[in-house]
């Protein structure tokens, strides 16, 4: 009777077991109005004119990690009135508010505000630019991707037992996803490192012929490599967390107000240099902000400097030169003599000399 | 071989036939053949004295940070090379290669301001005593140029003698000049990359103290063909850069060839570690300060005169030392 009892209770929690994995824990996702009933199909998606292949699937469990975990399709998708939709024409406008309220806030979440500040830098697309300009110009998605959240390096954060203590009164979940929201902000102006940031403006502004169509002058060509030149970008380069990257300079907080330098809102303008510079160096004075950071040692611009140069070059090769030849004569000549290569106790002139 | 005699003895003020000379008198210890170098027992250790104790300290402090300046500063510079990730890591990561940079600078610096403190201190003791020569030192002289002249035509095979140098051959004062210029270059453009606000201001500052009419020349030349602290800013970039490739080069090429890899000197010198010299490189790259270390030393007199008995060279030459050529 009992050998009956055990063998039940442990088929129950086989059964159990198996429940379990057949049917899974859910993910949760934002899909009130099931889009995922399509779109989870792996290669749903179709070819258009030019023979692009076009990819509609939404993989569930990368969304659900998504910034955009919370928010429905329709809340940036709204031009989705019925179901089939009819083709997709317009794009996301990350401007619309959506159905989020978010803690403690009067009004559904929008990102309008940071929006309205971008148009109006010069990354903005104006009604007086030219058609090639406005089609260069990058929109929201080109830089963010959604990401999917990372943690910050837990060696700068000590994120285990921070969070702890959040959990003292917090419900356990919802502190740690916002504790992941903030944080991976933490560090700096961006939550990309340094070098992403670097990687992400080159992608343009490193591509000279691009940049001559703009009709970009002469410094903002060259900005990339007299970056990479700089001890800023060599830092970055070789990993620094923190030297200045494109963003600590060219934006302020806001982030996206990124302006030409003669106009007044510009934080590399000559007039607000001193509270840009001020973030890193904060010894900074009238005087240390003339001081060139894209610097270029151009003959035309800076002869002075380009002509020493030249002459250090010189003498660094007239001097190896020199001492290597005297090393040379002096070597053969003592070897001539009879000397030996090794030193030893007694005498290193131990051949004979053929002089 | 040449034969003793009168004539091939160093006369006083006759340098152009001293230079030849193969025999050298000194008083108690007979005519010195100018390759006696060939027949001396030497030491590798080391058997007359070169550096004091502080010297030996001064080249550790300098080749120790230099190593290490070397590696953070080339990798940081040469970022965009192959090798440089992997020598960063090593020293764990920029910024923190950037703090070592710094102080290995400081821990140089300060090696740099003991060798002052010595150099300085112990010729004025010398002065007191009575014992300063200045030609045993490492200032420059019009007779290192001849030296160098004659040496290379040794070299050439124009010359059967290498010439008598002093303590400090031309190679070593050429050698010590330039580590002299290259850290003044380095410490004060390096400091200007340290401290880029306080050297902009202090640039700035310092034309405020000038008289007014030397500012408006100043200032409508310089100034305009280039704004002083960023001038001076690049400038620093520049030479910080370009003296420290410089000085890699030399020493790594030149430096450690010439100690330690030439014939006679291959696998190591323990001058560096000993502070002293062997008698056969004493006698030939260092004639004239062999000579003083005989009178100096009796066990190094004894030694001579007896070699010299041995080989047959004691006839008598009326020339001392004090009759050595001097320059004009």
């Amino acid at each position: 009777m009992e050998a009956t009892k055990k063998y039940f209770t442990f088929s129950i929690y086989v059964a159990v077991v198996f429940i379990i994995l057949i049917f899974g824990f859910r993910v949760e996702a934002s899909d009130k109005e099931n889009c995922l009933m399509c779109h989870k199909y792996r290669f749903i998606g179709r070819i258009d004119a030019n023979g692009k292949k076009i990819n509609y699937n939404v993989d569930e469990h990368m969304y659900s990690k998504s910034v955009h975990r919370n928010v429905s399709c329709r809340d940036c998708h709204t031009n989705i009135k019925k179901l089939p939709h009819d083709p997709v024409t317009e794009e996301v406008n990350c401007a619309n508010q959506c159905h989020i309220k978010p803690p403690f806030a009067e009004e559904n979440f929008s990102h309008k505000k940071i929006i309205d500040s971008y148009n109006q830098s010069v990354h903005g697309i104006k009604s007086e630019d030219a058609p090639e300009l406005k089609k260069a110009k990058p929109d929201c998605k080109f830089c963010h991707l959604n990401p999917i959240y990372t943690r910050v390096d837990e060696s700068r954060i000590a994120y285990e037992e921070t969070l702890a203590r959040c959990k003292n009164c917090h419900q356990k979940e919802g502190a740690t996803q916002a504790y992941k929201h903030i944080t991976h902000r933490l560090r700096h102006k961006t939550s990309r490192s340094p070098q992403e940031i670097v990687l992400l403006c080159s992608k343009c502004h490193q591509d000279a012929e691009l940049m001559k169509t703009l009709n970009v002058k002469d410094a903002g060509l060259t900005a990339v490599e007299t970056y990479k030149h700089s001890i800023h970008g060599k830092a970055v380069a070789l990993g620094s967390q923190v030297a200045a990257d494109c963003i600590s300079c060219h934006a302020s907080n806001a982030l996206h107000d990124i302006y030409k330098k003669d106009h007044g809102s510009a934080t590399v303008n000559k007039d607000n240099l001193k509270i840009t510079c001020k973030q890193c160096h904060e010894k900074t004075n009238d005087r240390f902000v003339e001081i060139a950071v894209h610097s270029r040692i151009d003959r035309n611009e800076k002869p002075l400097l380009f002509f020493a140069g030249f002459g250090l070059k010189l003498a660094l090769f007239a001097t190896v030169f020199g001492l290597m030849s005297l090393l040379s004569l002096e070597t053969h000549a003592r070897k001539k003599n009879g000397m030996k290569w090794q030193i030893k106790r007694g005498s290193t002139w131990r051949g004979k000399s053929k002089r | 071989m040449t034969t003793v005699s009168e004539a091939s003895a160093i006369k006083a003020g006759d340098t152009s036939i001293a230079e030849d000379d193969y025999f050298t008198y000194v008083e108690g210890v007979g005519n010195i053949p100018r390759d006696i170098y060939r027949h001396v027992e030497s030491n590798p250790l080391g058997d007359l004295p070169r550096y004091s104790i502080h010297i030996i300290i001064q080249h550790f402090f300098v080749f120790t940070t230099f190593i290490v300046l070397a590696a953070t500063g080339m990798a940081l510079h040469f970022s965009d090379l192959f090798w440089a990730p992997y020598l960063i890591s090593f020293f764990g990561g920029a910024d923190t290669a950037r703090l070592i940079h710094r102080i290995a600078a400081a821990t140089m610096v300060f090696g740099g301001v003991y060798h002052l403190i010595t150099i300085i201190g112990g010729p004025l003791l010398k002065i007191h005593k009575g014992e300063f020569d200045y030609r045993r030192t490492q200032i420059p002289r019009i007779q290192d140029v001849h030296d160098l002249v004659n040496d290379i035509k040794y070299f050439l095979g124009l010359r059967d003698y290498r010439p008598r140098m002093e303590k400090f051959m031309y190679k070593q004062k050429l050698h010590y000049l330039a580590i002299l210029w290259g850290n003044t270059v380095l410490i004060s453009a390096g400091s200007s990359l340290l401290f880029p606000e306080i050297t902009a201001r202090i640039y700035s500052e310092a034309v405020g103290f000038l008289p007014e009419s030397l500012v408006k020349i100043f200032s409508e030349t310089v100034a305009n063909l280039w704004p002083l602290p960023a001038f001076f800013q690049d400038f620093a970039r520049l030479m910080h850069v370009d003296e420290a490739i410089m000085a890699l080069i030399v020493v790594a090429f030149w430096h450690l060839s010439n100690v330690h890899l030439v014939p006679g000197r291959f696998p190591l010198q323990w001058t560096f570690l000993t502070g002293r010299i062997t008698r056969e490189h004493q006698i030939e790259e260092h004639f004239l300060e062999y000579i003083r270390n005989l009178n100096e030393i009796p066990e190094e007199k004894e030694y001579m005169r007896k070699l010299l008995e041995e080989k047959g060279f004691a006839n008598k030459v009326k020339v001392s030392v004090e009759d050595l050529p001097r320059p004009n």
